[in-house]
């Protein structure tokens, strides 16, 4: 196959191409790595289709589509005053629509340019370069340029303003938590070229931008306020008309047309039905919304059960893990952790606590969906070494912990619930804190013990390095081990699939051997719609992306 | 009346004001925890600790309780660290709804259990009398939480008759009212229904009612001009302190219809740990609470002539 159609390419993408050809590479990881690689995400689709003869591009819908409508969503409608902040998909989701990323993650786990519409890699990825749209402008008349990028980019990366982005991009910054941004870290280069300047190779820079705390609000959105419901200048297809915290978010598409071509809908509207499930299939069961933000898996039978409404489902790397904070006693000593460890039988933890819907995890926190993802032994629940490894620890006649964790949705204490039963014949006596979601955030970072669900992120290295890597905002377990840094370090920079399954292998028997987390499974999402939404699919970090969607009146 | 009613007015005065110390001492003895609230998780000890001075923290508790009550009074209620505005902003519009639920509800709860209650004491021990009786007593066993899941299923999943949830977010509309409302008035009504009965029951029984019989006035008057007022003495009481129960009954209903009213307000207060909302619902429910006490002691009073004003 000749690469003078792709234009100019990275130098892996022809090794890329050939792994492809011989077989070596599935068409999802080439799919994935090439676009990660700055190929538009149509040649990466056309590479596949002439090496493998299949077509991946999504199905083109049979009916044209039509304008008009209010797409209804029920979805809790957080508070969304700054994005550099967000800590739930929920407020991404209702921002995506006023500011957005510079690039997206799809609903085919696939990262497209947005904002960005191109960018290359230096041959060591240490250095990026990312090439803006030239046509894209903001709602209150200005062009979209570089300085918005690199004002997002130092916001992010001061200390002081508290978003995960800090350890999100943290090669931009120093190596110590508080450290700055480095000098010449991102550079303008034009008024629509910005390049970054990594301290170490980092292969998913594209993919973290896709995030939803990585929305770019304006140049001067701290002059103007730092309040986006007040302040709503953004580059997305659609204007905040009403919100309230706690009731409804309404959108109406603007006048002016938008960079990203056509939009279908007139609007969409958030409504929020609160934290009772019922209430959301309720609504949607009697047409009070159009879309449900999400599904439990409790309520699946009850949707198969009601003809008129269509089911979503797609296979994530949603987990969630209970993990041991290793500074505070008794989890400072891993004796105990691996004590606890050896008590779960994963794929008993899956059936009991979540109707099996998923597959059963490894306390590592690499999925079998992450390109980089390497087979580790299976896992034995072992009671007679639990205790072994108890009494070593000093707790012959085991021990009382305690466990927190919120009660919604209900497979988190359903499955702590599980976790403890799990526990009592070794010896260790798991009592479960159930607490409301308020609660709970307020201190998740902070308990001995705790359950916490992850959202899914595209690549297994990206995960690490913002739950395990030393000092970043999102080390729940306070986890600091040299070598494991100096490990993900490396992973981070290899772009070769099989070449970084190595390393990321090393990183799972750090991880699953240090015993921090108990993670028992890897979970499907669901959620249900009416019959006449066309053009959605359920994003498997419960993305909301509608600028295609649209509603069939007919 | 006029020292009776000063009274009863100190006393609700009173009342409310110890429950204020109370409310503040609970929720605001803690700054650290109140900072952290406003301020994120994420916060610095050192912004933490600006934010506690700059709201008066390190002054003296009853320096700080006064404070605080006179901007409460002053209808300054501080902000929602939840919703991000000033705390009447959201307090107001939620206890409206919750006052249209209540409205309504009273509007068919109060003249059905009242009728329903004369019907059946009219004639103690009538088949209508046990009809009515059983079937008010089973209303009231099944609590709001059961109720509302079962009506939900026959209207909403299995009849498709009516909106699943009750947000109004496209402006008032009555039929999401009806799902609300009618759990609300089949778990109270035969409360009240059942205390109609007896205090009925008990008038028919004395000897006025049966002397009005025996001189031969119609049965329709007996009943509506003579039982009827003075059985409505005891059921009042009830009736007014069905306000309270309103207040807090409709949490469970307001949650499971998404319906924003003040139930559901709090209950989100509460498990977001929104201090200032917290106080401020606090003390709008002791003041209802309060409030119809009064309402139910003095209407008493002028109903019953038996109770002299002094």
């Amino acid at each position: 196959m000749s690469f003078k159609d792709l234009g100019k390419v990275h130098v892996i993408i022809p090794k890329l191409v050939r792994d492809l050809e011989s077989g070596k590479m599935g068409r999802r990881d080439f799919l994935r790595t090439s676009t990660l690689l700055g190929l538009s995400a149509t040649a990466a689709y056309g590479v596949v289709a002439k090496v493998t003869g299949e077509d991946l591009m999504p199905r083109a819908e049979a009916q044209e589509p039509t304008r008009g409508g209010v797409l209804r969503v029920s979805m809790n409608v957080k508070e969304i005053t700054d994005p550099a902040i967000y800590d739930w998909s929920e407020k991404g989701n209702v921002a995506r629509h006023i500011v957005e990323s510079l690039t997206q993650v799809g609903t085919d786990n696939i990262t497209r340019p947005f904002l960005a519409e191109s960018w290359q890699a230096s041959d060591d990825l240490k250095s990026w370069t990312f090439n803006l749209r030239q046509d894209v402008k903001w709602s209150n008349g200005d062009d979209f340029i570089a300085d918005d990028v690199i004002f997002n980019f130092e916001r992010w990366l001061d200390p002081n303003v508290g978003s995960s982005n800090y350890g999100r991009f943290a090669l931009l910054r120093g190596p110590n938590d508080g450290d700055a941004i480095i000098e010449n870290a991102v550079v303008k280069v034009d008024d629509h070229t910005v390049q970054f300047n990594l301290r170490e190779p980092m292969l998913a820079l594209p993919e973290s931008m896709g995030d939803y705390p990585a929305l770019i609000t304006h140049r001067r959105f701290v002059e103007e306020g730092g309040n986006l419901v007040e302040n709503p200048v953004g580059t997305g297809p659609f204007k905040l008309e009403r919100f309230g915290v706690g009731q409804e978010a309404l959108f109406s598409r603007r006048e002016d047309p938008y960079w990203g071509g056509e939009v279908y809908l007139d609007g969409i509207h958030y409504i929020d039905h609160g934290d009772d499930p019922g209430a959301w299939l309720a609504a949607l069961a009697s047409g009070q919304v159009d879309v449900l933000y999400r599904l439990f898996v409790e309520q699946v039978p009850a949707v198969q059960n009601m003809p008129n409404l269509v089911l979503l489902e797609t296979p994530t790397a949603q987990t969630g893990v209970a993990r041991m904070k290793v500074t505070e006693p008794p989890f400072d000593n891993p004796l105990v952790r691996q004590a606890v460890q050896k008590c779960i039988d994963h794929d008993g933890v899956l059936e009991l606590a979540y109707q099996n819907a998923g597959v059963a995890a490894e306390d590592h926190h690499v999925a079998p969906v992450h390109p980089e993802y390497a087979e580790l032994p299976k896992q034995q629940q072992d009671y007679d070494a639990a205790r072994e490894l108890l009494a070593e620890a000093g707790y012959p006649d085991g021990i009382e912990i305690t466990i927190d964790c919120v009660a919604q949705p209900p497979w988190e204490p359903n499955t702590c619930q599980v976790l403890a039963e799990m526990m009592r014949p070794a010896g260790i006596n798991l009592s479960v804190n159930i607490m409301p979601g308020g609660t709970y955030w307020d201190r998740w970072t902070t308990a001995p013990f705790g359950f916490t669900s992850w959202t899914h992120r595209p690549l297994g290295v990206q995960v690490l390095n913002l739950a395990y890597r030393t000092g970043v905002p999102w080390n729940e377990s306070s986890y600091s081990n040299a070598e494991f840094d100096a490990l993900l370090d490396q992973a981070s920079g290899i772009y070769d699939v099989d070449a970084r399954r190595e390393v990321v292998k090393q990183l799972q028997e750090i991880l699953q051997g240090d015993a921090v987390i108990i993670q028992p499974f890897w979970r499907s999402e669901f959620t249900a719609m009416q019959p006449n939404v066309r053009g959605f699919a359920l994003h498997p970090a419960n993305e909301v992306h509608i600028n295609q969607t649209w509603l069939d009146i007919s | 009346m006029v020292i009776f009613l000063a009274k009863r007015f100190a006393f609700m005065l009173l009342t409310m004001l110890a429950v204020s110390i109370l409310v503040f001492l609970l929720l605001e003895v803690n700054g650290e925890s109140v900072a952290v609230k406003v301020l994120g998780p994420y916060s610095s000890d050192e912004q933490r600790r600006l934010w506690l001075e700059d709201n008066g923290y390190f002054e003296p508790a009853y320096v700080r309780y006064f404070t605080w009550l006179g901007s409460m009074l002053a209808g300054d209620f501080g902000e929602s660290i939840r919703f991000r505005v000033p705390v009447a902003e959201v307090l107001w519009p939620r206890l409206l709804n919750t006052a249209i639920l209540g409205g309504m509800v009273f509007l068919i709860m109060v003249p059905l259990s009242l009728t329903l209650g004369v019907l059946a004491g009219m004639r103690e021990g009538s088949a209508l009398d046990r009809t009515i009786t059983v079937g008010a007593v089973i209303t009231t066993s099944i609590p709001e939480f059961a109720s509302s899941v079962l009506l939900g299923f026959i209207f909403v999943f299995w009849l498709g008759a009516l909106p699943g949830t009750s947000g109004m977010t496209e402006g008032f509309d009555l039929s999401q009212m009806v799902l609300p409302v009618m759990v609300l008035v089949l778990y109270g009504f035969g409360y009240i229904t059942r205390m109609m009965r007896a205090s009925m029951a008990e008038v028919m029984q004395s000897a006025y009612i049966r002397t009005a019989n025996l001189k031969g006035l119609p049965y329709r008057r007996v009943i509506l001009k003579h039982a009827l007022r003075n059985a409505l003495i005891a059921p009042f009481t009830v009736i007014i302190l069905q306000i309270n129960w309103l207040l807090s009954g409709v949490i469970v209903v307001e949650f499971f219809f998404a319906y924003n009213g003040f139930g559901r307000l709090l209950l989100e207060a509460s498990l977001n740990q929104d201090i200032y909302l917290i106080q401020a619902c606090a003390m709008v429910a002791v003041f209802v609470a309060v409030g119809t006490q009064t309402i139910a002691d003095i209407g008493y009073t002028y109903l019953n002539p038996r109770i002299r004003f002094t």
